[in-house]
């Protein structure tokens, strides 16, 4: 370029425009077309939850005795509604259960998984931070709940739920936001609540020991000390430094737990604990498919297939994510 | 731009979460029925009142419990639980009174009230009680305003969340709520839990039927547990009708049929009329096998259906492979009640008396010595005061004034002093010639003298020692023995054998108390039967080889071995050929695949009625 | 380092004797026990169950004890009787327990009734505990008498009989998954974007995603029995071993109990573990190796001139096994105890099956030794995990 030239540019056009972090980190994640696709599909299967009463040909608990699995689209007699996906062991609309069943499992597996990963951040960051005697204790706390067992756990809270309704008190406006969000009672609400705090209980442990690990490795590293002797009090270094730093395993973490979480759920209808017939969630239908998977193999597809493509899809999510937030990335 | 749309998008994904959660509102909650007693404090603060003497509110009422009845439609709850099984078999299973209807103690449509589905009468019922249907609503509200509710309560098992959930229906549309509580088992049958405290107000589980009716526990009134009883007895619905109760009795402790019969009959017409229980269906025993497989053939009335074990042949092999979906938890079955453990000890040491058809036969005796083939003798005694006897009421007594005994002449008196005659039963067994055990010793009748005396310690670990409480003397002589039972039993059962058989030569010495932690006893038992046990590999399978000694002759199949295997894999395996029998324990009615694999000709299935019947029962009290 | 490690190991002790006492209250609240289902048998003329034989059947398995004596008696198997001094007896008269307990109804503080246990109608003095069976104490290597799953053998004879075939099931797979999984991570995040790397992802997302139960029937179905209705060659579709010889095409004979059907038989569960775990590691593996691929070390590195092979192996590779570490090191309980799905589905004698058949039986000295084990094995594992930590990342200091 001539001298000229260069003297008539105005100086946008030699700056790079200025972005907000929110603008790169959304530009970057657009990059990564999985991503992409898995939140359209994601945003596609809340909308469907969400409009669930609206789309959905049956009632969850409308059964028949004659109607032993009937086929695919066939057309109910009495009333000429068609039973997209067939029907249940008792005539039940699987379509309808399995919409409806998808508020409950995504909303119980999401709500864990922010629980969960938020305790375990705070807690991970807190003790590998500060070390010492809070690390020791908060350390062997985590090693403590690791081995208490979870089943006989659920076992008795099971039984003493069982024994008397108002034993575990939760709140009436949580349980009356919970039960308007999943269409439930507040009654079978409790159970979905409870459901989320066993396993955000239990769930936190995994990302506070992870957590901890990174910031152990972050702690010593020069930016620490920049930010230190720039007069930064420790609570800016872990949420500034710490924190944005670590996240990288914590959201894949995260992206796992939530596909984990809504196969825990399925684990837990297994034993016969957490949301219960009538209620449909995806985990008790997979639970009750498995009598039949002989006989019919395909049918754990039905209430299988979703959670299978919410965990994939959260788990690309997550790796767009991952690769859109590390701060090291350049553009 | 791009990126304000996406905002805008994404703030449209909540606000409409948002929103549909301020959106149609969630289902009214039942209001819970309270019942409000009136509680004069005194200076004591903790009120003390007896437990179980308040009426149910809704279901003491009798017209409530008959309108349950009629909107119950039991062939659909068959069919929805055996939707495989043929409608004609379905229909034989449906039951009317406690006991199945092709018992010989049925007591006969005509005699008792038969509660064909009719919802249209379950409705005018409930109208009657008080119970109305508001327009448009779907539960029925009393004039107070309550809504008719109830709590069902069972356990967690496919089976019964599958009937539940169609009764549920029926019931609502009936306009009766139910609220189902699906318990786990541990929780449910435990020992101070569900069922054994009373915690229900509708009750759902199976009774396992015995070849002999019984029942005394379970529908006499002094049965009813209660917190200072210690909870003893089987009536928890809490039913006491004098009638009924005197007949239960009177069927369990008189030895002539044709009185058990019309004692029974009475009972279940009074069962009938009250309703304390609503009788479902008998379940069904499903067998499925290997198409090669000859010689099985369970019979109803006798749940051991490896009675007949050494008839058994497998084409083309020499062992024949059972599995068990529950592992024996031990093979001292004094002690282990399981099913399991006792079919596992039926191959090595066979049952001294069967069942099939409800009717009895002798296996390790040469005959079941009845009144009729003399083996038995009903003799008159005379009893003085302060000899051990056994009262009106079924208890081991001693002989006192006030005490009720049932005479000679079968009338109960008040014994006031003096003697008064009663009946004794006294039989002779025999066991059969040639029993052997497995290391050549003859059975003898020490080995039954060993089986009385460890019976009878109370340090043995046995779960009831009723028969030895019974039992007045036992004399052994000439491989069999002499039973004399206390004056006043007249036991029904009084023909089958009494005392188990152990061998003498071997644990003859060892203390009752050592027994059940003893290896020789719980884990490799010497055998008389036609098998003996060579190997029990835990975890994973019981090996059986013929044994010589055996008076019958060689067994048709040399091995027999049993794999221990899951619910999980157990189709997998029986049509992979690993396994060549699924019994009852396992299999809880036909699946499809079964049925596809024995039109194939890959194996054969049999489904016989079972003894065991699914009810409902009412708790007419509540705490 | 020493003083480290002793704080550490009075940290363990003090942490297992906590969760000791804390799952022994725990399973002791949970509903069922040795008496579940006994009131349930229907009684008759030989068979009746009343308060004096449920007392009876109590005082066997210790539940008249309250539960502090209980438990000291578990762990260290003492109180056995009152302390004997010299000839005198001393304490022979607290009470220990309750036999029959008196129950009776109670207005509570909700305005309702309900059954509670106000007094005791028998009472246990330290006297009767002579000659009591008891163990010798969990600390002595006695786990006691099972109660339900062996009745009235030792806890041991049943842990010991399950733990090879759980050890051969869950150490193959674990080694087979390292051994696969993280080569596999390691060389999608040097490929990153390339085809290998997308489809490899996609593999192991959708393996990571796909229930176990489900996985493994289709297993069976694609492996087992349908190449066995068709002909073709196929594996055993559960249990450990055969008990009878069989014949598969192509690979002949097999003899029932021989190796080749000892490996014949591992062949499905081991593979469906580890695929599954594979899903799982490698993605790990892949997300560390990035994050680490990206330090400016791994610039420097290269800048210095050093082969791609060293730069990764040798400067990327052990960085990036950090966060890893956490993970492999918490398979040591997995060696203990099992996993659940895969052994009920293929029908494997193993240590899973056994610790949910003796929570759903309420065997609670087998649940006690197993989980007892297991926080043992959990707190070694994260000792381990410290003392790798500073092994492979100098940065990391232990104070």
């Amino acid at each position: 370029m001539s001298a000229a030239q260069v003297a008539t540019l105005s100086p946008e056009a030699v700056t790079i425009e200025e972005r907000t972090p929110f603008q790169i980190v959304m530009t970057r994640f657009k990059r990564h077309r999985l991503a992409m696709v898995s939140m359209i599909v994601m945003i596609g299967i809340f909308l469907v939850t969400i409009l669930a009463p609206y789309i959905a040909t049956f009632e969850i608990q409308e059964l028949s005795v004659n109607k032993y699995f009937v086929p695919w689209g066939t057309v109910d007699a009495e009333t000429g509604r068609v039973h997209h996906m067939g029907t249940d062991n008792i005539g039940r609309d699987y379509f309808s259960r399995l919409i409806y069943a998808g508020r409950i499992s995504l909303t119980v597996a999401l709500l864990s998984v922010l629980i969960s990963e938020t305790i375990g951040v705070i807690v991970g960051a807190i003790s590998g931070f500060f070390g010492g005697w809070i690390d020791s204790v908060l350390m062997r706390f985590v090693e403590f709940m690791l081995t208490i067992p979870q089943l006989p756990l659920l076992l008795i809270i099971s039984s003493m739920i069982l024994r008397d309704d108002q034993l575990i008190a939760i709140p009436d406006p949580i349980l009356k936001f919970m039960g308007n969000i999943l269409l439930l009672s507040p009654r079978d609400s409790r159970n979905a609540v409870l459901i989320v705090l066993v396993l955000a209980g239990f769930g936190w442990l995994s990302a506070a020991q992870l957590m901890r690990g990174t910031v152990l490795s972050l702690r010593e590293q020069t930016f620490v000390e920049a930010s230190r002797s720039l007069g930064a009090s420790n609570f800016r270094i872990i949420t500034r430094d710490m924190i944005p730093n670590a996240m990288a395993p914590i959201i894949v973490d995260a992206s796992l737990g939530l596909a984990g979480y809504v196969v825990a759920e399925a684990a837990l209808a297994f034993l016969g604990f957490g949301i219960q017939d009538p209620v449909p969630t995806w985990g008790n239908m997979l639970a009750a498919s498995q009598q039949f998977m002989l006989d019919r193999p395909w049918l754990p597809l039905v209430p299988g297939l979703p959670i299978f493509i919410c965990a994939l899809a959260f788990n690309y999510i997550g790796d767009g994510l991952r690769d859109a937030l590390d701060p090291r990335l350049k553009l | 731009m791009k990126n304000r749309i996406l905002l805008i998008l994404g703030l449209l994904v909540s606000v409409s979460m948002i929103l549909s959660a301020c959106g149609p509102a969630a289902p009214a909650e039942p209001v819970e029925v309270v019942v409000t007693q009136e509680v004069i404090v005194t200076e004591v603060v903790e009120v003390e009142r007896e437990a179980f003497t308040t009426p149910h509110p809704i279901l003491s009422d009798l017209k409530v419990r008959q309108a349950l009845s009629y909107c119950t439609n039991k062939s659909d709850l068959l069919a929805s639980v055996y939707p495989l099984t043929s409608e004609e078999t379905r229909a034989d299973l449906v039951m009317h009174t406690f006991i199945p209807r092709d018992h010989w103690a049925y007591a006969g449509d005509a005699n008792v009230t038969i509660y064909a589905y009719d919802p249209d009468a379950g409705r005018a019922l409930l109208d009657e009680a008080g119970w109305t249907l508001a327009e448009g609503a779907t539960f029925r509200n009393n004039a107070n305003g309550d809504e008719l509710s109830l709590k069902f309560t069972t356990t967690s098992a496919a089976f019964r969340q599958t009937w539940a959930a169609i009764w549920e229906q029926q019931m609502a549309d009936c306009g009766v709520r139910i609220v189902r509580l699906h318990a786990p088992a541990s929780w449910w049958f435990g020992d101070t839990t569900g069922v054994a405290r009373r915690d229900y107000e509708l009750g759902a589980f199976a009774w396992v039927g015995q070849a002999d009716p019984g029942g005394q526990t379970l529908y006499a009134c002094d049965q009813i547990p209660f917190p200072n009883n210690g909870w003893e007895g089987q009536n928890a619905m809490g039913w006491c009708n004098e009638a009924a109760s005197t007949n239960i009795k009177l069927a369990n402790n008189t030895l002539v049929k044709d009185e058990r019969i019309a004692a029974y009959a009475v009972t279940q017409a009074e069962f009938t009329k009250d309703i304390p229980s609503i009788p479902l269906f008998n379940r069904t025993e499903t067998f499925a096998y290997n198409a090669g497989l000859s010689g099985i053939d369970p019979q109803p009335g006798e749940p051991y259906y490896t009675y007949n074990v050494s008839e058994w042949t497998l084409e083309g092999s020499d062992t024949i492979i059972m599995g068990f979906t529950q592992e024996p938890a031990s093979l001292f079955t004094l002690v282990e009640d399981a099913f399991v453990a006792q079919l596992a000890y039926s191959l090595f040491r066979p049952n001294q008396s069967t069942g099939l058809n409800y009717d009895f036969q002798a296996q390790m005796v040469k005959q079941l010595p009845t009144i009729e083939n003399g083996g038995t003798t009903n003799n008159d005694v005379e009893v003085a005061e302060g000899a051990k006897v056994v009262d009106a009421n079924g208890e081991v007594v001693d002989l006192a004034p006030g005490v009720k005994v049932k005479n000679a002449a079968g009338e109960e008196v008040e014994f006031t002093g003096g003697t008064v005659v009663m009946k004794q039963l006294v039989s002779r067994f025999d066991l059969i010639d040639g029993l052997t055990w497995e290391d050549g010793t003859p059975v003898t009748e020490a080995d039954l003298e060993l089986g009385y005396k460890i019976a009878c310690d109370p340090e043995s670990g046995a779960t009831s020692f009723i028969t030895c409480d019974k039992t007045a003397a036992a004399e052994f002589s000439a491989n069999g023995y002499v039973q004399t039972w206390l004056p006043g039993v007249q036991d029904p059962t009084y023909f089958l054998p009494v005392w188990p058989i152990y061998p003498a030569h071997q644990l003859g010495d060892v203390p009752a108390a050592q027994w059940a932690t003893n290896p020789l006893v719980a884990e490799s038992p010497l055998a008389y039967g036609p098998y003996k046990l060579v190997e029990w590999v835990k975890g994973e399978k019981m090996v059986f080889a013929a044994n010589e000694f055996w008076p019958g002759g060689a067994p048709a199949t040399p091995n027999i071995v049993i794999q221990i295997i899951t619910p999980e894999s157990q189709e997998t395996l029986l049509l992979g050929g690993e396994i060549d029998i699924l019994d009852s324990t396992s299999l809880v009615g036909l699946t499809e695949t079964l049925v596809a694999a024995e039109g194939e000709g890959k194996i054969k299935t049999l489904v016989n009625p079972s003894a065991t019947w699914e009810h409902i029962d009412i708790s007419l009290f509540i705490r | 380092m020493t003083a480290y490690f002793i704080r550490r190991i009075f940290q363990m002790i003090v942490v297992l004797f906590i969760s000791a006492i804390a799952t022994y209250a725990l399973l002791n609240l949970a509903p069922g026990g040795p008496l579940q289902g006994l009131r349930q048998i229907q009684q008759g003329g030989r068979f009746q169950i009343t308060e004096d034989d449920i007392a009876r059947i109590r005082a066997q398995f210790e539940l008249d004890l309250s539960l502090q004596y209980r438990f000291t008696r578990w762990l260290v198997g003492w109180p056995t009787g009152p302390i004997v001094l010299g000839g005198t007896e001393y304490f022979s008269d607290v009470v220990v327990g309750c036999r029959k307990p008196v129950e009776s109804e109670i207005l509570n503080d909700e305005g309702q009734y309900e059954t509670k246990v106000t007094g005791c109608k028998e009472v246990v003095y330290m006297k009767d505990l002579v000659g009591r069976r008891t163990s010798r104490g969990l600390l002595r290597g006695d786990f006691g008498l099972s109660w339900r799953l062996l009745r009235d053998r030792p806890v041991s004879d049943l842990i010991v009989s399950r733990l090879p075939k759980t050890i051969q099931l869950i150490g193959l797979s674990t080694l087979l998954s390292l051994l696969i999984g993280i080569p596999l991570g390691v060389y999608s995040a040097v490929r990153q974007y390339s085809k290998f790397d997308y489809f490899f992802t996609s593999l192991a997302f959708m393996g990571s995603a796909m229930p176990t139960f489900f996985f493994g029937i289709i297993m069976i179905l694609l492996f087992s029995i349908l190449p066995k209705d068709a002909g073709w060659p196929y594996v055993p579709a559960g249990l450990s071993e055969s008990v009878r010889g069989y014949t598969i095409p192509l690979i002949g004979e097999v003899a029932a109990g021989s190796v080749k059907d000892r490996i014949l038989h591992l062949v499905l569960p081991v593979a469906v573990l580890t695929l599954v775990q594979i899903a799982g590691w490698s993605r790990f593996v892949r997300a560390s190796m990035l994050e680490v691929m990206r330090q400016d070390y791994v610039r420097t590195a290269r800048a210095k001139g050093l082969s791609e092979r060293v730069v990764i192996l040798k400067h990327a590779f052990r960085n990036a096994l950090i966060p890893f570490i956490t993970i492999v090191v918490f398979t040591l309980p997995g060696l203990f105890s099992g996993a659940i799905i895969t052994e009920s589905i293929f029908a494997w004698p193993g240590m899973g099956r056994l610790y949910i058949l003796a929570l759903g039986d309420s065997d609670y000295p087998v649940a006690m030794a197993i989980f007892f084990i297991l926080a043992v094995l959990t707190v070694i594992a994260t000792l381990l995990r410290d003392v790798l930590y500073t092994m492979v990342d100098p940065r990391i200091r232990l104070s």
